[in-house]
């Protein structure tokens, strides 16, 4: 039989192998925090199980589970079959977009990109004091979550940067992009081209993103090959704050996030543990840590589209967080920062912060 | 009264980036009004600072945001942050389905309770205030 | 789904806790099983009360109720068989007590076993059935098909530990069985009679579990063998040593060859490998056991014998057992795990005869398992879009069955009846028995609304 969409041609096998065993359920963030079997990623498999068989369409009514996935990649960190999930989910969006089903969000976003350039329509960036488009041997690359969610965030990388006396310039960013290939879309080439040559223009060597999703469609995507093929360096700021020495100290008990994009996708673990164990002697690791992270439950689109569950995923991390008993959580994702703060409850005390952020105030408070 | 679907109270004071203030006892209380819950959609957060925090008028002192919107909340007033509604911590959904009641979000304890001349009130410069926001956002 | 009986739903669990969308029906056609069926609608009850009105509403109406945990079951007691209304226990999660002085602990059906174990684990406790699928399956289902796990032959199942239960009959009446008390032999023993009744007979909402304190101490070894006899009679003499190993489990050469290919844990290719472990409070205790066994294995022609030295061994010995279902499910596009159990004596004899199966059909079956307990795990692998195969693997399964039983043992030693094994009931138990099982399933539901199609008993 002849496979009718996209998603069937490519992963026909990897569906298969789906043995309905229902592991991924202690792993899924969003089945987690709603307890509904249809929104686990087995429950997605069953579905296109069924679309593969001829027994369903793709259609409207599959939107609410084909497009509430974080793409956190837990479920394919633990499936015993291997299956892939959530890169067959990004190809399904894309087929329920060519048949002109898709969630209003990322529609939206998507017509945002092609007037705005970032993901919020927003048309004036904070200018964080701050010249941009300089020549320098670094660029600095907020993203949008940064630019206009965690304004106070991004400052605080800033200064921290500028306390290291670093090289670098901000530039006119627009969005990466890279959003759109996970929720049903395409990278748009018009805000590419805008970054390539801002980029250019610096003269810069070096690329450092603060946010990990940036960081991946710079460093993976075809699009930005260009970047890759001139030499210029791509590095996620976790990794850059390796390098420093950076001479401050807290006694509080300090314990770290690992966001998706980072971990699971990139392999980046260790980067930012050292950083925070150069600073402080009491770390502790969350009951689940590294490889088997529980997502924030802000990514793949859902804190546009689900926005209610996207923060009750995040007030189940927080839970974690409680348990060791941590003064304050870090991590190096605004996205993340962004949707764990607002899940935080007031009687949780601890505090939450980007460990430039962190690392910025330990340095203010020591002058 | 009612403008062109929203409904917007007459005996209320509003700030004019949509939120509503009225008196009780001593105090006044704060909210957000039928206009902007509805042009926001869903509330999924809402900013909830620490009571005590000193406010300046027109100055911003917290957020809330909708799946993609982001709010900010400008004081209408001086004076101090004395009471935030804590069930908008886990149920912020109640500023969309009751804005003007159940819905409340801020207590604060004046400075000058005269500066709520500064805002908009009655009838007439609500109505034209409304009609004229409506044609804004429209665009 | 009618709407008057759709409002009566929403009027009792709220409409937040109902639903017919597409996606939750087809979610919940399926389990971990083969089978699948559409329900008409789905809910998820908060209490006892609310079930009781449900089940009410089932018999006047005559529509069929599904008890459902999370769904992880093998053999497709959680299928609306007949359609109807599924009863998804997940939100009934709390662990409602846990009293270490009466060593007890009172849980909602819908509690996750590995929250329970964690919540246990901080205190010194454990509740020894472990199931593999721990993380994910609930208590409810836990009861509902007598789960066992790896530590089956010293410590039993989950019967062994039910001390009390609430239950929902069928017609709606709330009740409860059984005792806080350790022992109890007051009236008829009813929580026995729910417990592996796979959802036919009642709807648990509430488990009262006896729980143990958690030893210590362990030794771990990991033995081969070059012949499966040796292995099968290895198992059987450990079982008069004098000592019960707390695990004792066994993976056949197709097993073995399977993880190698797949993985780079280089396991040393024999006809069979044995795991075992021994739990106490003191290393000398437990060395000593294990030196016990040892020395049955040396009598039985053991290859080699490793012994675990530090934490990271025993993690690297049991590497090879945990990822056997995982391999084994990634080698073709369907299988069938079954769970024969034999009696200890038989247990060599169902590892041969297993072998002459796959020989017989040309079928590839993976064997693993409790051997501590006489349960293995025949995995028949399998293309399920080749007709042809399918044929072979079903022929080979029944077979399968029937070499259990003429070995005097029984077609499912933890997974439970449901569908799957629902042909063949027959052949373990006679006509009388049939008759007073399908007798009492008429007593508890005359309508037969309570999970259906089930178990060849309704």
């Amino acid at each position: 039989m002849e496979a009718k969409y996209d998603f069937a041609r490519k992963y026909r096998e990897q569906i298969l192998q789906c043995s309905r065993c229902g592991f991924c359920q202690a792993h899924c963030p969003v089945y987690g925090s709603t307890l509904r079997p249809s929104l686990n990623a087995r429950g997605k498999m069953l579905l296109l199980k069924e679309v593969m068989d001829g027994k369903l369409e793709l259609s409207d009514e599959l939107i609410e589970t084909l497009f509430q996935c974080t793409t956190c990649a837990s479920c394919f960190e633990n499936c015993p079959s291997g299956v892939e999930v959530p890169e067959i989910i990004k190809q399904v969006r894309k087929d329920m977009v060519d048949i002109g089903s898709c969630h209003p969000a990322f529609k939206g976003m998507n017509e945002v990109l092609q007037k705005h350039d970032n993901i919020y329509a927003e048309d004036e960036p904070e200018d964080f004091e701050r010249e941009r488009n300089k020549q320098a041997e670094n660029v600095y690359f907020i993203g949008c979550v940064g630019s206009y969610r965690e304004d106070e965030a991004t400052l605080a990388t800033l200064d921290l940067l500028d306390r290291l006396e670093v090289d670098y310039t901000l530039i006119d960013e627009v969005c990466c992009s890279g959003v759109l290939e996970d929720v049903g879309y395409q990278i748009n080439g018009d805000l590419v081209r805008k970054n390539l040559d801002n980029i250019y223009a610096t003269g810069a060597q070096r690329v450092i993103t603060g946010c990990p999703y940036c960081f991946r469609t710079f460093k993976n995507k075809p699009q930005y090959a260009e970047l890759r093929e001139k030499g210029i360096e791509i590095v996620h700021m976790s990794q850059f704050l390796t390098d420093f020495d950076l001479g401050v100290k807290t006694d509080k008990r300090v314990a770290y996030h690992d966001p998706c994009d980072l971990g699971r996708h990139c392999g980046i673990y260790e980067e930012p543990r050292d950083t925070i164990r150069k600073i402080a002697d009491d770390f502790v690791e969350l009951p689940h840590h590294h490889a088997d992270a529980l997502c924030c439950g802000a990514g793949g689109g859902v804190r546009g589209a689900f926005a209610k569950n996207s923060i009750a995923m995040a007030r189940r991390r927080l839970e974690d967080a409680e348990e060791v008993g941590a003064e304050v959580v870090l991590t190096e994702c605004n996205s993340c920062a962004h949707n764990l703060g607002n899940a935080k409850l007031r009687k949780q005390k601890f505090k939450i912060q980007n460990i430039t952020e962190f690392v910025n105030e330990l340095m203010e408070e020591a002058e | 009264m009612e403008i062109q679907g929203y409904n917007m109270p007459d005996d209320l004071y509003y700030e004019e980036n949509h939120f509503w203030v009225k008196e009780e006892g001593d105090l006044l209380v704060m909210g957000m009004d039928d206009f902007a819950q509805k042009t926001a959609g869903e509330i999924v957060y809402v900013q909830l600072p620490d009571e005590g925090k000193k406010l300046k008028v027109t100055k911003k002192f917290a957020s809330l945001e909708s799946g993609k919107w982001l709010g900010k909340v400008f004081a209408p007033v001086n004076g101090e942050l004395v009471e935030v509604n804590e069930e908008l911590e886990t149920s912020p959904e109640l500023i969309n389905q009751d804005c003007y009641g159940k819905g409340w979000m801020y207590k604060i304890d004046p400075s000058d309770k005269s500066e709520l001349g500064d805002l908009i009130q009655g009838q007439e410069a609500v109505e034209k205030w409304v009609l004229a926001d409506i044609e804004k956002y429209a665009e | 789904m009618d709407e008057k009986i759709k409002q009566s739903l929403i009027d009792i669990v709220d409409e937040g806790n109902y639903t017919d969308n597409l996606i939750d029906m087809v979610s919940y056609s399926y389990d971990a099983s083969e089978h699948s069926h559409r329900p008409s609608c789905a809910v998820w009850p908060g209490t006892a009360e609310q079930i009781s009105e449900i089940l009410k509403l089932a018999n006047r109406e005559r529509i069929a109720v599904i008890p459902r945990g999370a769904g992880t079951g093998l053999s497709g007691s959680a299928i609306p068989a007949e359609g109807g209304i599924v009863l998804d226990l997940s939100h009934m999660n709390e662990i409602k007590e846990i009293n270490f002085e009466s060593r007890l602990a009172v849980v909602q059906p819908g509690v996750v076993y590995g929250e329970l174990e964690k919540a246990l684990a901080q205190n010194g406790f454990f509740f020894p059935p472990d199931p593999s699928s721990g993380k994910v399956a609930t208590l409810g289902g836990n009861v509902a098909t007598n789960a066992g796990g790896v530590k089956g032959a010293k410590y039993g199942t989950t019967k062994d530990y039910v001390l009390a239960l609430q239950v929902v009959l069928p017609d709606g009446r709330i009740t409860r069985v059984g005792s806080r008390a350790m022992k109890s032999v007051s009236g008829y023993d009813m929580t026995r009679l729910f417990v592996g009744s796979e959802g036919t007979l009642g709807v648990v909402t509430e488990i009262t579990l006896k729980i143990n304190p958690k030893p210590t101490a362990t030794s771990t070894a990991r033995a081969t063998f070059d012949r499966l006899e040796d292995a099968g009679k290895a198992v059987t003499q450990i079982m008069s040593s004098g000592i019960l190993p707390s695990v004792l489990e066994i993976l056949g050469k197709h097993t073995i060859l399977a993880i190698n290919q797949n993985t780079d844990l280089g396991l040393p290719e024999v006809e069979a490998m044995l795991l075992v472990e021994t739990d106490g409070y003191t290393k000398g205790e437990t060395d000593f056991q294990i030196e016990k066994v040892i020395e049955v294995f040396h009598r039985n022609n053991v290859k080699e014998v490793r012994r675990a030295e530090s934490e990271s061994e025993v993690a690297e010995l049991w590497q090879a057992r945990k990822s056997a279902y995982a391999v084994l499910a990634r080698i073709e596009t369907h299988f069938v795990l079954e769970d024969v159990t034999v009696p200890m004596a038989k247990l060599a004899d169902l590892l041969k005869g297993i072998e002459g199966i796959a020989g017989k059909y040309d079928v590839q079956i993976a064997t693993f398992g409790h051997a501590g307990d006489g349960n293995l795990h025949p995995q028949l692998l399998y293309d399920g879009y080749d007709p042809e195969q399918v044929k072979r693997v079903e022929a080979a399964s029944a077979d399968l069955f029937q070499l259990a039983i003429d070995l005097e043992g029984t077609l499912t030693g933890e997974h439970g009846i449901g569908m799957s094994k629902a042909p063949y009931m027959k052949l373990e138990h006679d006509p009388v028995a049939m008759d007073v099982m399908g007798g009492i399933k008429k007593m508890f539901d005359p309508n037969n609304i309570l999970n259906p199609g089930k178990m060849a008993l309704g």
